[in-house]
């Protein structure tokens, strides 16, 4: 439910962050951030004795994932901002998740380590070599508990497929494999094989000015391991089977909606550029966002979306101005509840938007420090587009077009979100009774 | 007219953008570069469109032009000059077909990506541009040409000259910048000399298909490339005489800065902006340092738009010098 939202933690982080993804179980959220790093926060047990601190977030991990590159050849700087962090499912007792900067993509092992060997025959506790001479009886090194350590290795490296800025990976439901999309190319990976990759999408046209569309966001089924979607520039949804070809250039589906003559104006073709697409979890939907709406789509219906929302048509209106201080280009992401009855996306002054699919109710809320006290209900807010302005609404004037929030997750399960404002990292529950 | 205006205004905040998309970290930006061609191209098509009264021109060969202004008030609505070869065939083609929509997807002006080293898609865009179908565009070319010259005949004084692209089709393919017309009201003296764009054919009272080999030579240094097919051999009218003149010791200098610069496709834009700059100085000496100022300025890359909505001098200025202040 869109109500009753109190803030549970707020962490800030050294950079901006520039993604946010809960794990499986929603016991582990990771946060990646321009700085090539990720942070890893892991919710705490239920504590009976600290009733209050029950769930809370708290750091897990830290480490760099990627680092800023050079590329000699092109003469090119290579960004370490983590562009999307993926989980895998848990198969044992360490964590694997996938970071991807603009063009290389690394598996992570997120292990613990509770205990440490003592004992040893050939080393002192200090590590010291020992003289072999000097041993005259052998023992059994035995494990001893130590403090927590979370270590992180990167365990493979996925380089050097890719010409253009990657800007999705998903990881298929068969746990094997995964999908890479750039601007202009799909390549599809096997989570143990480094050196190759398949490209399963290319819409590079033999003439670069031929070019009309790019891919902006791609996504595997969460159930069929053969079906992934992307998205592209122009506002339109390929779904694409692979069983159909081995290059899945011409797509099984198209969706796309008709554009709305009467709406037409310079920025037409920006506004309509789907930033997201996110499969619901029964697989039976899919969500695009754009940049002043939400839509819905049934997996049957390509002509139309089933839904769409308005996230902040007051906006309308600026676009021009948005277009000079490059708003306009900003990527809102999107997501689903565990239940898909509500959807939630980032707008601007630290607000965001929870859209309830069964009810047809939409809250607006914020996300800042100043309005948000632990254990406090957060107040919807509201954007005033006409003349009177009532209390406690905000004009769309004094809006912060540099407070944005781009990136929100939902827990697949209960009912706690993450918000990433800026640098800040907000995470929200349902109040409790 | 508003629409005029605005249109000029996002033309200018948009080249601003792909300027500035070179020097961003991490490279160019294809998506970003092929939404900003993509408003390029609207905001291009929209100014062709928006009827102005009085400046609508007929070719001789009865292709109906968009209302072209005589003023060259009107910033590069395509790539500038930076983006390669000046006006190549292939553009020009389209010009008189006189169609609302591009004949080729605009994109052609975003950035070259492709394999090749990001930084240098600037002049892959002029490479974009070259159709190779030099033959029917030669002889649209002189078609438009003789159009060009009708409409230089109506307007007044060296205003006239300028005027007159009937470009039908937007496809923002200006490599040259040179603007397609101006919004000021005809014979505005301030304006046209000012814009004149070395490279564009440009009409002037019974000239030949206009010269862009006025284009190569101030180009030189900025590595355009040599004087596009179906551009016509330069003919030497009177009024493009006065202006090649004048304008070459400032495409000199503007050489010099060219050189100075990463790359030397928009080291050409730079030139054609100075270049029109000269004409600005000639004509109207304050108007002119207020432009070469922010001409000046550009290399440095000022926050593109930030200019334009400060100065409350822009809707009476040429929109042409829009753009150059924008840069």
């Amino acid at each position: 439910c869109c109500c009753g939202r109190e803030l549970f933690s707020w962490r800030l982080h050294s950079d901006i962050i520039s993604t946010v993804e809960f794990n499986y179980s929603g016991d582990l959220l990771a946060t990646g951030d321009k700085g090539g790093r990720v942070v890893i926060f892991q919710r705490e047990q239920e504590n009976k004795s600290r009733p209050h601190s029950r769930g809370e977030y708290n750091v897990y991990s830290t480490f760099q994932s990627h680092e800023p590159e050079f590329d000699y050849l092109k003469s090119l700087e290579i960004e370490e901002k983590i562009n999307k962090i993926r989980w895998l499912p848990q198969q044992n007792a360490a964590h694997f998740l996938l970071s991807t900067n603009d063009k290389t993509i690394k598996l992570w092992k997120i292990s613990e380590r509770d205990k440490r060997a003592e004992g040893y025959n050939l080393k002192d506790e200090d590590g010291r070599l020992r003289d072999p001479f000097r041993i005259t009886a052998l023992r059994v090194p035995i494990l001893k508990p130590m403090d927590l350590m979370v270590e992180a290795s990167p365990r493979r490296i996925f380089a050097n497929a890719h010409t253009y800025h990657i800007n999705s990976i998903s990881v298929n439901s068969d746990h094997e494999t995964y999908l890479s999309a750039d601007d202009l190319r799909i390549n599809l990976w096997h989570l143990e094989i480094t050196d190759r990759s398949f490209n399963i999408v290319d819409i590079k046209p033999a003439n670069m000015e031929e070019l009309t569309e790019v891919i902006t966001a791609a996504e595997f089924h969460p159930h069929q391991c053969n079906v992934f979607v992307y998205s592209s520039s122009k506002g339109t949804i390929r779904l694409c089977d692979m069983r159909s070809s081995a290059l899945c250039d011409r797509h099984s589906k198209f969706f796309e909606e008709p554009e709305d003559p009467s709406s037409r104006s310079f920025f037409s073709e920006i506004i309509s550029s789907i930033s997201d697409v996110k499969f619901s979890h029964s697989g039976r939907y899919m969500m695009t966002r754009d940049y002043l709406s939400v839509k819905v789509w049934d997996l049957n219906m390509e002509s139309r979306p089933v839904e769409t929302h308005q996230v902040h048509e007051y906006l309308r209106s600026k676009l021009c101005s948005l277009y000079e201080n490059d708003c306009i280009f900003d990527k809102f992401e999107c997501c689903w509840n565990g239940s898909d009855s509500a959807i939630m996306t980032g707008s601007y002054n630290n607000f965001f938007r929870m859209f309830d699919r069964d009810t047809r109710r939409d809250v607006t809320l914020e996300a800042s420090r100043e309005s948000s006290k632990p254990r406090a209900s957060l107040k919807p807010r509201k954007v005033c587009t006409g003349g009177k302005r009532k209390k406690d609404e905000i004009s769309v004037d004094s809006l912060d077009f540099n407070k944005k929030i781009l990136h929100t997750a939902w827990h697949p399960a209960d009912n706690v979100i993450a918000v990433a404002a800026t640098n800040n990292l907000y995470i929200f529950q349902d109040k409790i009774n | 007219m508003e629409f005029k205006l605005e249109a000029h205004r996002i033309v200018s905040i948009s080249l601003g953008k792909i300027y500035n998309s070179r020097v961003q970290r991490g490279g160019i930006k294809l998506h970003k570069n092929l939404l900003v061609s993509l408003v390029l191209r609207s905001a291009r098509q929209v100014y062709l469109s928006d009827p102005c009264p009085g400046l609508y021109l007929a070719g001789p060969a009865g292709i109906p032009a968009p209302p072209p202004q005589q003023q060259p008030g009107e910033p590069a609505a395509g790539p500038p000059a930076g983006w390669g070869e000046p006006p190549p065939p292939a553009a020009r083609a389209s010009w008189p077909d006189t169609e609302p929509q591009p004949e080729r997807p605009s994109v052609s002006h975003a950035p070259r990506v492709g394999d090749e080293v990001p930084v240098t898609t600037v002049t892959g865009v002029g490479d974009v541009l070259q159709g190779g179908e030099a033959d029917a565009t030669e002889a649209a070319w002189s078609r438009v040409e003789r159009s060009r010259q009708a409409a230089a005949r109506e307007a007044e004084g060296p205003a006239g000259g300028w005027g007159v692209f009937p470009e039908g089709s937007l496809a923002a393919r200006r490599p040259c910048g040179c603007p397609l017309g101006g919004e000021d009201p005809p014979g505005t003296p301030a304006t046209t000399p000012r814009t004149a764009c070395c490279c564009a054919p440009r009409p002037a009272e019974d000239e030949p298909p206009a010269p862009p080999a006025v284009c190569p030579r101030k180009r030189g240094a900025a590595g355009v490339g040599g004087g596009p097919a179906g551009c016509p051999a330069p003919g030497s009218t009177p009024l493009k005489k006065p202006r090649r003149n004048l304008e070459q010791p400032p495409s000199g200098g503007e050489d010099d800065d060219a050189e100075e610069m990463e790359t030397g496709n928009v080291a050409n834009l730079i030139s054609i902006f100075g270049s029109s700059f000269s004409g600005l100085l000639r004509k109207s000496p304050g108007g002119g340092r207020e432009e070469e100022e922010g001409e000046e300025s550009g290399p440095e890359a000022a926050e593109p738009g930030q200019i334009c909505c400060d100065k409350p001098v822009l809707r009476d200025m040429n929109p042409w010098s829009t753009a150059i202040v924008a840069f």
